[in-house]
């Protein structure tokens, strides 16, 4: 009798130090290897035509995002002290590695090209920082008279003047950002300044989040604990059911870091899955362990482990399969990100099963039972009254619950079609953080932070050179223009009426497109004889074949991008008659459609998740009907999901999205698990009302268990200071809540209903 | 601005100096510079320049231009016409450069589809010529007393004795901090140089692919600018130059601006 258990002993030990060897492997690898990828860019799908198309364009007009930085002066921007500022930070800013020096443009840089009775001049606005009242007024009525850099360099109330960094995508770190910041703050007073753009918005976002996760998720941990400490009522219980979190998570980020993945933002909701969904496996493991030995007191240790593992070993590798299936199918994603996100978290999936069948039954035979705090004087009927009466209860009010039901669905598949995408990054931060304000502040002075290029082409060399096709331009720019989120536009156009009025001595009925096509080609000509031809290039190339249309948006808001190309779009009938395409191009648009392609993919794979735990279930229990009945928590749960987003108005975004795969995942858990038991106790007893008590028991009380637990987890990033980390808490938990009470109530009444395992084993009585 | 320079160095017209022959010795850097830039050029010259333009990804561009340029002693007046591409020709731009210190260029352009003349006047010596990588500077306006000039050695380049002179500008905000210029020892011709931008960066090549000795003046007739840094280039080619031929002084006028060729 001493020696098997020895011998079992020792097996478990060797487990438990052979997993603990290879955890220290992975955890090495994760340590040395991982690294953060916080360049969104990479997660873009390069082979998409928009995204090539978009990559072309941004290569040959020199797209880049550009770091803004205001200088503000309430007594007005004329004077030496502040325009000697605007120059020193220019020259600052040139110098500086990261940023190209022809990339940057202020008032110090910007040309001034004027017509004057006689002809034309062409002028820095200033090289010497002018000093005396004379000088001082001349400037400001060169930038009054110049429409190119009035309301787009300086301020209409004069008091603020840009100054623009573009950089390239990879440029940007949290490094380099504070030094632009210390290197605007030297400046202060009694000037203020202001740093803001595309690049700071995403750059910050990227560390933003996943720093907040940092903080936050040791928090949510702690909770966890905590509730499962109250849930388990076993220290040693909860260890080991967090364990296999922790080991399955470090197994998952080790074999990433082993395959060179970096890790991207997404795969931070790696351990948010591995959490919910390891944490149900101790659970259920425990919850009947904890039954067993309540309905059998003398049990010794092996005799428990051995019946929890002989009956539930099926249900815990159901459930992981299942649920790795499920995330498998976002393979299907265009985006790499999501394709990784999708294969880790489904091998952590299957690790975390391998340790709760491996682990916890070792952690038993290595520690002993869990000791029980004392209410074992409770009577079985006693311990299972809630449960009993809520099986009742659902079957008697049964069609309360399913018109219940049917009217939440209802309600939500009308929100469904509410749902919209946002691809902002601006709205992910906090409205009063200073991100959002600097932004705001710049938008109210200038044409704004965000840009979409309109890029058209041409089949033929010279086609933007015909006065036609540039007045369209105008016309849709002007357009444009008129949508208040727009700010400014800016095209080879504004290069031609600018000179054609230069040319006619600065007569404003000239601001128009000249009427001849040579007159065109020799304005262009003139431009680059006088000007700096390179400025050219960025809305028009050699060929005269493409043009670059800049729009500038106060926001990026992507119904709000949306208007602004819905305004485009209708000029594209008149651009066709003249052989030109419209396209777009830039980071603005890219995020747009990288929004799209994401909640395409979702949707994609979570009707393909779907399909497959239907055929994966009606296998698994030999029943077509019951793949179907399995699926319901996870169709209700996605509905709501999806539903309450339209609703209350939120946007999908690429975290809220992925929250359909938890839906998934988590649904299937309970499903399986309640089944199985449903199917135990029926092929046990035969009797239907038994059935549904005992099922609501054993698996009803372990379903529950892990809702609050998970629930309790994620409600604590309702206090993360980053938006994006709260509606995650409130989804995950959402999901969660509407997994759990559409499994114990619907799908069990469907069950119920369908009298599965019931006619069977009635036919099997009449043979 | 001397744009008769344009033709100086693009032409690079020149005699060699029987004097500097024998003087090489001692030569200073500076002394090499001057012997570069007041090489005698002729009193007027005629050619046809060909300028293709070509960016980084390979796109090109073809200018033709006729021009004619006249040494006046104080001053020195240059014209010239577009011939294509055809929706410039006849575009005629002119310029009057001066001997006097301080005095800037005057310019006019004539706009055929605009028939009007206008005066253009521009505060940049960093000017790039016409959209090309050529800076009016570049192009051997730059006067050697801007600069302080050092030679760093002589050694043999593309199979000519060359003096290899640093020049390094007096004035601060210059949009070079230095150029290397590779000088052919006895016909004064610079055969390559290197510029370096104000983080002292290598910015731009110059290089002579061909020079000709034409009615006794060496010209150079095809030079590149390749801009590093852009990977832009600009290969100027002169054809059917035409040195002391008399051109009438009335050839460098408004009206002839007009009229075109």
């Amino acid at each position: 009798m001493k020696c098997p258990k020895n011998i079992h002993m020792i097996r478990s030990l060797a487990v438990l130090i052979f997993i603990a060897a290879l955890t220290l492997l992975f955890l090495d690898r994760m340590l040395k290897n991982s690294r953060m990828e916080t360049d969104l860019d990479e997660y873009m799908p390069y082979d998409h035509p928009a995204f090539v198309f978009s990559d072309q364009a941004e290569k040959l007009f020199d797209i880049k995002d550009g770091i803004l930085i205001a200088i503000e002066n309430k007594n007005g921007i004329y004077n030496s002290g502040t325009l000697k500022k605007i120059k020193d930070i220019t020259k600052k800013l040139q110098k500086t590695e990261e940023i190209n020096k022809d990339d940057v443009t202020s008032l110090y840089t910007a040309e001034n090209i004027m017509g004057t009775e006689t002809g034309l001049d062409v002028k820095d606005f200033y090289n010497k920082v002018p000093q005396d009242e004379e000088k001082l007024n001349q400037l400001r009525e060169d930038v009054r008279n110049n429409e190119m850099v009035f309301k787009r360099i300086v301020s209409e109330n004069e008091q603020i003047s840009l100054i623009v960094a573009e950089i390239e995508d990879d440029v940007f770190s949290l490094e380099f950002y504070h030094r632009i910041l210390d290197l605007a703050k030297s400046y202060e007073g009694p000037e203020k300044l202001y740093v803001a753009g595309v690049p700071i918005v995403e750059g910050t976002l990227a560390y933003l989040g996943p720093k907040d996760m940092q903080i936050m998720v040791p928090i949510v941990i702690a909770v966890i604990i905590l509730v499962l400490y109250f849930v388990l009522r076993s220290v040693r219980n909860t260890i080991l059911t967090l364990l296999v979190v922790l080991l399955s998570t470090i197994w998952a980020f080790g074999l990433m870091a082993m395959f060179g993945i970096p890790i991207y933002s997404v795969s931070t909701m790696i351990p948010v899955m591995l959490i919910a969904i390891g944490v149900a496996d101790g659970i259920h493991l425990y919850s009947h362990l904890d039954l067993f030995l309540f309905e059998h007191p003398g049990a010794n240790k092996l005799e428990a482990v051995k019946d929890m593992l002989k009956e539930m070993w099926k249900p815990v590798v159901m459930t992981s399969v299942t649920t790795a299936v499920g995330f498998i199918s976002l393979l299907s994603s265009d985006v790499y990100p999501i394709k990784y996100f999708g294969v880790f978290t489904s091998f952590g999936v299957m690790m975390a099963m391998v340790f709760s069948l491996v682990l916890i039954p070792a952690g038993i035979m290595v520690f002993g039972l869990p000791k029980r705090k004392a209410h074992k004087e409770k009577s079985k009927e006693d311990n299972g009254k809630l449960a009993y009466s809520f099986a009742d209860w659902t079957v008697k009010f049964k069609w309360i619950v399913i018109s219940i039901t049917g009217i939440i669905v209802i309600i939500s598949v009308i929100g469904i079609n509410k749902v919209w995408i946002n691809s902002s990054f601006l709205e992910k931060f906090e409205k009063d953080s200073d991100i959002v304000q600097t932004d705001d502040f710049i938008n109210q002075h200038f044409g704004g932070t965000n840009t979409i290029n309109v890029i058209l082409d041409s089949e033929n060399n010279d086609a933007f050179k015909q006065p036609e096709v540039q007045r369209i331009i105008d016309e849709m720019q002007n357009d444009v223009e008129s949508i208040d989120v727009v700010g400014n536009s800016f095209s080879l156009a504004d290069y031609l009426k600018r000179m054609n009025k230069v040319m006619h001595g600065d007569d404003e009925t000239y601001n128009v497109i000249p009427d001849s096509r040579d007159l065109i080609a020799q304005y262009l000509l003139l431009y680059e004889m006088s000007g700096d031809p390179d400025n050219l290039w960025k809305v028009v190339d050699y060929d005269y074949r493409q043009a670059n249309v800049n729009i500038q948006l106060k926001s990026d808001n992507s119904k709000e991008i949306n208007r602004a190309i819905a305004a485009i779009e209708k000029y594209r009938d008149d651009f066709e008659k003249v052989s030109v395409n419209i396209n777009y191009a830039g980071s603005g648009y890219k995020a747009l459609v990288f929004t799209d392609l994401i909640l395409e993919g979702q949707i994609q794979s979570l009707l393909l998740s779907v399909v497959i735990i239907i055929v994966l279930l009606s296998l698994m229990f030999k029943k077509i009907k019951i793949g179907f009945i399995g699926a319901i928590p996870i169709v209700i749960t996605a509905i709501i999901s999806f539903g309450l987003m339209g609703l209350l108005d939120i946007a999908l975004s690429t975290t809220t999205a992925l929250i359909s795969s938890i839906a998934v995942g988590i649904g299937i858990d309970y499903a399986v698990h309640f089944i199985e038991r449903y199917k135990i106790y029926a092929l046990e007893s035969g009797d239907k009302n038994i059935t549904i008590k005992e099922t609501m028991h054993h698996s009803g009380r372990a379903i529950i268990f892990n809702a609050i637990v998970v629930i309790a987890g994620f409600l604590v990033l309702l206090f993360s200071v980053f938006p994006p980390n709260r509606s995650l808490g409130a989804l995950v938990s959402l999901n969660m809540f509407t997994s759990f009470l559409g499994t114990v109530t619907i799908m069990f009444l469907v069950l119920y209903k369908s009298d599965t395992y019931f006619k069977k084993k009635r036919n099997n009585n009449e043979d | 601005m001397k744009l008769g320079n344009v033709i100086t160095l693009t032409l690079l017209t020149g005699v060699l100096f029987s004097l500097s022959i024998f003087a090489q010795e001692n030569l200073t850097g500076r002394k090499i510079i001057e012997n570069v830039y007041y090489r005698p050029t002729g009193d007027d010259s005629k050619s046809d320049l060909t300028m293709t333009l070509i960016n980084s990804r390979g796109d090109e561009r073809v200018r033709e231009i006729q021009q004619f340029s006249k040494d006046f002693g104080e001053e020195e007046k240059n014209i010239m016409f577009f011939l294509s591409p055809a929706d410039v020709r006849n575009t005629s731009f002119m310029n009057w450069s001066y001997e006097e210190e301080g005095r800037d260029d005057d310019q006019w352009i004539y706009l055929p589809a605009l028939k009007k003349t206008k005066r253009i006047s521009s505060d940049s010596k960093s000017d790039y010529f016409m959209g090309s990588d050529f800076t009016y500077d570049d192009l051997g306006d730059r006067h050697p007393s801007e600069d302080t000039h050092k030679l760093l050695r002589e050694e043999t380049f593309g199979g000519e004795e060359c003096y290899v002179v640093e020049s390094i500008p007096i004035e601060d905000d210059y949009m070079y901090s230095r150029t290397i210029t590779w000088i052919i020892k006895d016909k004064w011709i610079g055969l390559k140089k290197e510029f370096y931008d104000e983080d002292d960066e290598h910015l731009k090549n110059l290089t002579v692919e061909k020079y000709d000795k034409i009615d006794g003046y060496w010209v150079i007739t095809h030079s590149v600018m390749h801009n590093i840094q852009k990977d832009h280039k600009t290969i100027m080619i002169l054809k059917n130059v035409n040195i002391n031929t008399g051109l009438d002084d009335g050839m460098f006028t408004e009206r002839m601006m007009k009229r075109g060729i």
